[in-house]
């Protein structure tokens, strides 16, 4: 793969700690630019055999999905994602129901586009019929089978669907994540209100993908053009985040934070101080993790080095030996100047408070399903106050159609009565999202907070 | 092949291969803080931020008073030196640190609470207190009602700093003593006071530049910015609303 992007890894952090102080937080951010073509926006630029891609599309053809639109709105989004394959791409799309079964081409296995295998395929979509249930396990295994043999390849999987996984059993759909983790990227879609959020969220988790909510069938189709464009885009695989930590040094945890937040601390692979973590397919793009070590105290003026991170690419058939992309050093100093070791760094700021956001909002909701009223209140409006702070406008709006906001300073809220199922499962689905910091251009990234409140005692 | 102060052979030859610590003899990373020098920051951004909140040009914390929150950066005056000069002599990260920058606090071992004796901070609802503060009238006064339910805490003073204020996760502050513990004092600012050790076995309390000032033993007149105070057995630091911490000091038996 001569066609690799240029990695690179900035860190950000407050490098100095007090005395006897042993925890440090860093924010990484890893870019991976070059000069490879944006394919994926255009379909007539030619496939770079450098970066071989594959592709599935699943389609829920459940009996649900023959309501509201859903079915159509589904088969014209197929259609759009078919478009923007490039030539070479390999392919296939299912449709999944109890059992799922080979749309296009007919037998197990993946077919490389053009312009008359594209057109196959959209008859063979426009001829699907819904009927049957769900059990999304069986679908994502059939994924895997045909992307085996095309392991030098950036696999890709779409899966849409409209309802719960009522026809096989959880244990079922965890063994087949286990399976196809590590595999091929899977982006999730749920159209309609009948689907089950914290399992889509458990699906694009296992396999590194993307999901979000699509209550309007009519918006599908441009969400699935975007989407195989993004994997278009797409020019390595199974890159993996390695962080070497001293002896003795414990992370505590690594967090992806942009775009939405994931928590990786428990992907790690390998024992000792060398951990890797798996973060799936790149093209050009930026990414923002933050990262936690506690280290052992050390004397006043002693420098370490709390954590070096690396962007490594795993030996692979084609070739053999791994390879470092990029690395970049926690750096650390003990000082007994406090104002030097106090100072907030303003990107971990903004990060902490983002992954609390996230956790508040699910909480909060998880809480007002139970009937828990009294928590839901106090977690949805902590939610109100840090989706200010950290100015994410999107959530901001999306909360207040489930809370009435009394005070926005202090977090008093109200639990609106009336909510409707998209908004609430809307809320849920993007409360991973988060906004960056802004003023990326500068040096450090201040996060643009609406100035806080002064408290009561303050004004005074 | 380095070796590292703990004996580790290391293949880099910065930072060991083992336990991270800088090898002998490489030369010291110049660290820096991330926060854009005041003087070159852009321009062009700051005028677009003109129309909200001033903001701290030393760590972005927006301005809720004379001086930062966080860094106690002096907006009127446009300086910290205050607060350099007292917490200690700017870092400078190329020069040996073998050599105590300040004669009067030892770098090592670095300071530690004050041995031969367990200090205590007793934190209480103090009712005398906060109808001096009601008294001095103030527009919020009338509403900060006096917490009918606050029972006395104890937090053992450790390490060389003991920082009083309000915890704020979003912004990482989490003192030692916080006062954001139902029921929170209001008129706590989230960096308040710091204790510090001295090594005679005594603390020194300072005020960075709170909001609303930190007094001593029922006195009326706040203690100057930045500039330490002497306080031992039995006194009494009264920050915010209601709010005392007495300090107490238990030889060990």
């Amino acid at each position: 793969m001569s066609d690799l992007p240029e990695f690179s890894i900035r860190v950000d952090h407050n490098p100095y700690l007090p005395a006897g102080g042993r925890e440090t937080h860093a924010i990484v951010t890893v870019t991976a630019a070059g000069t490879g073509t944006d394919a994926g926006t255009d379909a007539s630029v030619p496939a770079s055999p450098a970066t071989e891609a594959a592709e599935v599309i699943i389609i829920d053809a459940s009996g649900s999905m023959s309501y509201s639109g859903k079915m159509a709105a589904a088969k014209r989004a197929a259609k759009a994602a078919l478009n923007v394959l490039r030539d070479g791409v390999r392919f296939a799309v299912v449709a999944g129901a109890n059992q799922p079964r080979m749309i296009y081409p007919k037998g197990r296995r993946l077919v490389a586009a053009d312009a008359s295998t594209r057109r196959a395929a959209a008859d063979a979509v426009s001829r699907l019929d819904a009927a049957g249930g769900t059990a999304i396990g069986s679908w994502l295994r059939l994924a895997d089978e045909l992307f085996a043999g095309h392991q030098d390849a950036v696999r890709h999987a779409i899966l849409l669907t409209d309802g719960k996984n009522q026809h096989e059993t959880e244990a079922e759909l965890d063994a087949a994540l286990a399976q196809c983790s590590g595999n091929f990227v899977c982006d999730s879609r749920g159209v309609g209100t009948d689907w089950n959020v914290a399992e889509l969220r458990k699906i694009s988790s296992a396999l590194l993908g993307t999901f979000l909510d699509v209550p309007d069938p009519k918006d599908l189709e441009a969400d699935f053009r975007e989407m195989t464009a993004a994997a278009m885009g797409k020019r390595v695989t199974d890159v993996v985040l390695r962080v070497w930590t001293p002896q003795h040094a414990e992370l505590r945890f690594l967090k992806q934070m942009v775009p939405v937040v994931e928590d990786l601390t428990g992907r790690r692979t390998g024992t000792g101080m060398i951990g890797d973590y798996p973060v799936g397919a790149w093209g050009n793009e930026e990414r923002e993790y933050h990262l936690c070590v506690e280290v052992p105290a050390g004397d006043i003026g002693r420098q370490m080095r709390a954590a070096w991170v690396k962007v490594v690419l795993p030996g692979g058939a084609g070739e053999p030996a791994e390879r470092e992309l990029a690395a970049g050093n926690v750096l650390i100093e003990w000082t007994d100047d406090e104002a030097k070791s106090t100072r907030i760094n303003a990107r971990v700021a903004h990060h902490t408070g983002q992954s609390e956001l996230a956790d508040a909002i699910q909480e909060g909701l998880e809480a007002r399903r139970a009937g828990d009223e009294e928590t839901a209140t106090a977690r949805l409006g902590r939610a109100v106050v840090l989706a200010g702070e950290v100015g994410n406008e999107q959530i901001a709006g999306l909360l207040d159609r489930v809370v009435e906001v009394v005070d926005e300073g202090s977090g008093t809220v109200r639990l609106r009565q009336d909510v409707s199922k998209a908004d609430e499962m809307s809320l849920d689905t993007r409360s991973v999202r988060t906004v960056r910091t802004l003023d990326r251009g500068g040096q450090d990234g201040h996060p643009r907070t609406r100035a806080t409140r002064p408290t009561a005692g303050e004004e005074a | 092949m380095a070796i590292c102060p703990s004996g580790h052979t290391s293949g880099s030859d910065d930072f060991c291969d083992t336990c991270g610590v800088l090898i002998p003899g490489a030369p010291r990373q110049s660290l820096g803080l991330a926060d854009p020098d005041p003087a070159s920051g852009p321009a062009s951004r700051e005028a677009g931020e003109a129309e909200e909140a001033e903001a701290c040009p030393m760590c972005g914390t927006p301005r809720s008073g004379r001086f930062c929150e966080v860094d106690a950066y002096d907006f009127e005056t446009g300086t910290v030196s205050s607060t350099a000069q007292f917490f200690a002599e700017p870092l400078q990260p190329e020069q040996p640190r073998s050599q105590p920058s300040r004669p009067s606090r030892p770098e090592a071992p670095p300071p530690r609470a004050p041995e031969g004796a367990a200090w205590t901070a007793v934190i209480t609802a103090d009712r005398a207190y906060y109808e001096s503060v009601i008294a001095m009238g103030g527009p919020d006064a009338a509403s900060i009602a006096f917490p009918p339910y606050c029972p006395e805490r104890r937090v053992a003073l450790a390490g060389g700093q003991v920082r009083i204020g309000r915890r704020s996760a979003s912004r990482g502050i989490e003192p030692e003593i916080d006062l954001s513990v139902p029921p929170e004092d209001p008129g706590v600012s989230h960096l308040h006071a710091v204790l510090l050790a001295r090594p005679d076995g005594t603390w020194e309390l300072v005020d960075p530049g709170s909001m609303n000032g930190t007094t001593l033993n029922g006195g009326g007149k706040p203690v100057d910015v930045n500039v330490p105070v002497p306080v031992g057995d039995g006194d009494r630091i009264h920050v915010g609303a209601w709010t005392t911490i007495t300090l107490s000091s238990r030889r060990p038996e």
